[in-house]
């Protein structure tokens, strides 16, 4: 790898030698514009109001204050919504990767009539504004008694569309003679899936698993439309509360923010290997 | 009393669940099945702001003196209830009680639907006493001839000022009259942003633009439902407002009414029109605040703009009797005096108006004062939210940047005549 | 090939009973297994996906609104008035000026970082990290924040131009420099995500088609044209598809940023379409402009499989 590199360096004019070096330049711009706003955001959550419209050009406080945090902290069952959110999230994520492989498996690796259909018929279900199904899903959940349980928070978001394209992709990627293989050996469908497919896919699972956990944490309007009582509320949707028509206080507003992606943010520092490794192989065939 | 109340209602809990008559994960109100226990209401409001601890008072105090019946308050911003109330009250899964908005029209969108309950249970003593509430109000929220809901709160705007940005302009009094007005917002505007005479907000904000306008004789909707933008009066009334938002810069254009409000707060802006519900939060912003009413208008009259929140009753609540009983409570004349003390905003009460405690205090008397001046923003019009949403806020984004008056008045007034349903 | 061997050692012992097994489940094969693995997923998608949106499909051939006494048939007539309005035409146009301009610059820009962050590095994977960090947080937060950092009055964009003497523009209520502000957002949000797929799909990319190119002495340029670019189609089909669709329903942002304004100039169609259907109760005419959107998703969907000839890439 190295002496192919210098071989070809070599026949390179000056100019092009440099530029390797250079791209760092526009990286380095772009890298201090992509954490910029975070450390602005986390600074205004300790700053007073009169701090902020005094000082704008200032990234830190000039004087720091806790009135942004005390003021989530006192109007919000704090831990409760943190459970909330981890139940949420969690379990919904663990159903959904469950549910999403089995369904790419047969998309993958079973040949059945209808196949082609089936796969258009989940990848259209994407296309669909969530907006637009709001009304008569809440309508169902009422039917079902679903409304303001975690049973209505989590089964209808218990599989997605985008996790089964994404791991249908990763099993098709996988060689046909694997399971050609087992299947001499006797093994059924489920002992493949489970014993061949599952353990070679291990980073697409794992990047199924971080990406919906990630857009369940972070999401808001379905949380706010399926519970009712503040107490069945996740992080996210009870953070709402301090968004009022009447009231701006940004370090509370910043406060709320900053609280809500700190468990994510934490996660992703320790794990960022996964994160980035895994989202990686989305894109793989 | 509150500790006692709290275990009682855990030994109701575990009871019903050794029972097995829970009432069900989403019955808000479950009838439960010995019927022994107390009645069980949820109301859904969007009370955030700084007048929030006024409701929670009257909801405390109403459990405290109604063994029988307990409710319990859920505060959610605005946005969540206008997109989910529609469904909840029409599957019957939402709450009993419910202010549907902060925007009175909103009650005529639920009469159609017929998803609010007719308020009968009116008269004096313990009933709803409707002869007591401001009749503009009770005439806000009565359609062909049955009342729908009552009000949760009646506030009115005054005009606040920074006393110490006043003193830096020489200018010793608030303005009186609207040549007043106009002259201070012009002194009191510094150039290059540093400071705003008079900020105006236009979207997802309490209404300030058609103060101005009626305070120069002109009007959004007459009332034949027929666009007034157009009409000579109106222009004239939103001319030397708009030239001095463009020319002077005596406003940023296009401000939300929390921008405005954190604008004024931090010492940006010496003037805005506003309810009491900012009081206590510019106050500890350690503004030298003043209050005072809107100036007199160009008939020598002062307008200015009334606010209320609709309170109503879902048509599928299993307990109407006590539903209205509860919004009596509300309204009662004891809990409009306490909560008119801790939260600064006028009486909706016409036995209230002269009570002498009230009077003595300053901000409450302000805004108290300009009860008999306050006008509703599209009172009844019809369509009304999408009259402000299509047309008033578009029409005043454009003209506050510069685009032609008449114009614009003339566009606007086009979409406003198709959705009110005007023929001339 | 080593899972193979271990399993084949996992499965050793069965293997009689297995063989004498294939003869009756040879006869059973009109049992499809496959409908067994899916049930869940489709009936969850079958029950809260297809069936609602079939549902507001009714609802757009009716004017419906939420608990009304009366919901008349209209046949087409939210669809045509659709087509007369000029909100509508305003944020269609808006979302495909979104959806163009971000979309190509995000492939662009991402597929230039992930080849300027190719090779591992401690320094490089600090970077990555750096740049795909926005993809973890929230639409929502991101928007509060974006909305007071381009505040001309608190925003530290403002602040600074104003210690450097220029004037502090105000970005979100300008109507020429609002959408362009909400399309810098949403690629600032997705360039890291869009990298990380690119990543991936170049390190798929095997070696000796480089060393080929550069033996026959291509130029970089040509090296990406001819041997990357090619070789990662799956890559670019998954990341266009995935934006496109993303961008054509974007909502949480606009929604946080400016509401759809100024004076409807971020306006789109899924903001109008929530606007309609639960400021205005419109629940029919908002679900005739879903349809639309719908429709319009799925065209351009099916165009960038035909482009990218997804048939051949299975």
């Amino acid at each position: 790898m190295t002496t192919s590199t210098e071989a070809v360096g070599a026949r390179r004019r000056p100019i092009a030698r440099l530029l390797p070096g250079l791209r760092w330049l526009p990286i380095g711009v772009g890298a201090v514009i992509a954490v910029v706003p975070f450390l602005w955001m986390l600074g205004v959550s300790f700053r007073s109001e009169n701090d902020l419209f005094a000082h704008p050009e200032s990234l830190l406080p000039q004087a720091w204050t806790l009135h942004g945090y005390l003021g989530v902290w006192e109007q919000l069952p704090f831990l409760r919504l943190v459970l909330n959110t981890v139940v949420f999230a969690g379990v919904t994520t663990a159903l959904t990767v469950l549910l999403d492989s089995l369904c790419a498996y047969a998309l993958a690796r079973i040949r059945f009539r209808g196949r082609t259909l089936c796969f258009y018929l989940v990848l259209a279900t994407l296309m669909v504004p969530f907006q637009v199904t709001l009304i008569p899903v809440f309508i169902e959940l009422f039917h079902l008694g679903w409304l303001n349980t975690y049973q209505g928070l989590i089964i209808p978001r218990a599989t997605s569309a985008f996790g089964i394209f994404l791991l249908r992709q990763a099993f098709l990627s996988i060689p046909p003679d694997l399971d050609e293989a087992a299947r001499i050996d006797g093994a059924g469908h489920f002992r493949i899936y489970r014993q061949v497919i599952l353990p070679l896919s291990k980073p697409a699972l794992a990047t199924v698993a971080l990406l919906n956990f990630m857009a369940l944490w972070n999401d808001l309007l379905w949380p706010l439309i399926v519970t009712s009582t503040p107490e069945m509320r996740t992080l996210p949707a009870g953070l709402t509360l301090f968004g009022g028509t009447h009231v701006t206080d940004h370090a509370v507003l910043l406060a709320g923010a900053t609280i809500s992606l700190l468990p994510l943010a934490i996660a992703f520092f320790l794990a960022q290997r996964y994160f980035v490794a895994g989202v990686a192989t989305t894109g793989l065939k | 009393m509150k500790k006692t109340l709290a275990v009682a209602a855990s030994a109701a809990t575990v009871l019903a669940a050794l029972t097995g008559c829970s009432a069900g994960a989403g019955g808000s109100s479950g009838p439960g099945g010995s019927g022994s226990g107390p009645v069980k209401l949820t109301v859904w409001t969007g009370f955030t702001g700084g007048d929030r601890p006024g409701y929670d008072q009257i909801v405390k105090d109403f459990n405290a003196s109604h063994k029988n019946i307990q409710v319990s308050m859920t505060v959610q911003p605005w946005d969540t209830i206008t997109q989910k109330l529609p469904s909840a009250w029409l599957t019957g899964s939402g709450p009993d009680i419910a202010a549907p908005s902060s925007d009175p029209n909103v009650i005529a969108q639920y009469v159609k639907t017929n998803s609010v309950l007719p308020l009968t249970d009116t008269g004096s003593g313990s009933k709803i006493n409707v002869d007591q509430i401001a009749p503009a109000l009770i005439k806000e929220y009565t359609y062909n001839g049955k009342l729908y809901a009552v009000p949760a709160n009646y506030a009115t705007l005054s005009l606040y000022y920074n006393k110490k940005m006043f003193a830096a302009a020489g200018i010793s009094a608030p303005p009186s009259t609207l040549a007043e007005f106009e002259a201070d917002a012009k002194k009191l505007t510094k150039p290059g942003g540093k400071q705003y005479g008079l900020v105006l907000a236009d979207n997802q904000t309490i209404q300030m633009w058609p103060i101005l306008q009626w305070l120069g004789g002109g009007d959004i909707v007459s009332s034949n439902n027929c666009s007034a933008l157009a009409s000579p009066q109106s222009q004239a009334s939103l001319k030397p407002w708009v030239d001095m938002v463009v020319k002077d810069k005596i406003s940023p254009v296009g401000l939300t009414g929390a921008q405005a409000d954190s604008l004024f707060s931090a010492g940006k802006a010496a003037m805005e029109m506003n309810g009491p519900w900012a009081a206590p939060g510019y106050k500890s912003a350690g503004i030298d605040l003043g209050i005072a009413p809107i100036p007199a208008g160009a008939d020598g009259h002062s307008v200015t703009l009334g606010s209320t929140a609709p309170l109503a009753i879902s048509a599928k609540t299993k307990y109407p009797q006590q539903a209205q009983e509860f919004l009596a409570y509300w309204t009662s004349k004891t809990e409009q005096k306490k909560f008119s003390l801790t939260t600064g905003f006028p009486t909706l009460r016409t036995d209230l108006a002269s009570d002498p405690q009230l009077k003595a205090n300053e901000t409450i008397a302000t805004f108290t004062a300009q009860v008999p001046d306050a006008r509703l923003y599209l009172p009844k019009v019809p369509q009304a939210t999408q009259v402000d949403a299509n047309g008033y806020v578009p029409f005043i984004g454009q003209i506050t940047r510069g685009q032609s008056l008449s114009a614009q008045a003339a566009a606007a007034s086009k979409t406003i005549n198709s959705l009110t349903g005007c023929s001339s | 090939m080593s899972a193979q061997t271990a399993l084949r050692a996992r499965e050793g012992a069965p293997l009689s009973r297995a063989r004498e097994g294939a003869e009756p489940r040879r006869r059973r094969r009109r049992w499809q297994p496959a409908w067994l693995f899916m049930a869940p997923s489709l009936l969850i998608l079958g029950v809260f996906v297809i069936y609602p949106i079939l549902v507001s499909f009714w609802y757009s051939l009716h004017d419906w609104t939420i608990g009304a006494a009366v919901e008349p048939f209209v046949g087409l007539g939210n669809y045509i008035a659709l087509f007369q309005d000029p909100q509508f035409y305003n944020a269609l146009g808006n979302t495909v000026e979104l959806t163009i301009v971000s979309v190509v610059l995000l492939i662009v820009l991402g597929l230039a970082l992930a080849i300027g962050l190719l090779k591992d590095g401690p320094v490089t994977k600090i970077v990555r990290s750096t740049f795909f960090f926005p993809t973890v947080v929230s639409l929502t937060s991101i928007g509060l924040v974006w909305r007071f950092l381009l505040d001309p009055d608190i925003g530290l964009i403002g602040g600074i131009s104003h210690a450097l003497g220029l004037p502090a523009l105000d970005w979100l209520q300008s109507t020429t420099l609002a959408l362009p502000a909400v399309i810098f957002v949403d690629i600032w949000k997705n360039v890291g995500f869009v990298m990380i797929i690119f990543i991936g799909g170049l390190k798929a990319v095997p070696g000796e088609r480089y060393e080929a190119g550069r033996l026959d002495g291509a130029s970089e340029w040509q090296i990406t044209r001819y041997i990357t670019l090619p070789s990662i189609r799956p890559t670019l089909l998954f990341a266009t598809l995935i934006l496109t669709i993303q961008s054509l329903q974007l909502f949480d942002l606009v929604y946080v940023m400016t509401g759809g304004g100024p004076i409807f100039h971020t306006d789109t169609l899924v903001t109008e379409l929530f606007r309609e259907g639960f400021v205005n109760y419109r629940t029919g005419y908002a679900s005739a402009i879903s349809w639309v959107l719908f429709a319009l998703i799925m065209l351009i969907s099916a165009l960038q499989l035909r482009i990218f000839r997804y048939d051949d890439v299975d």
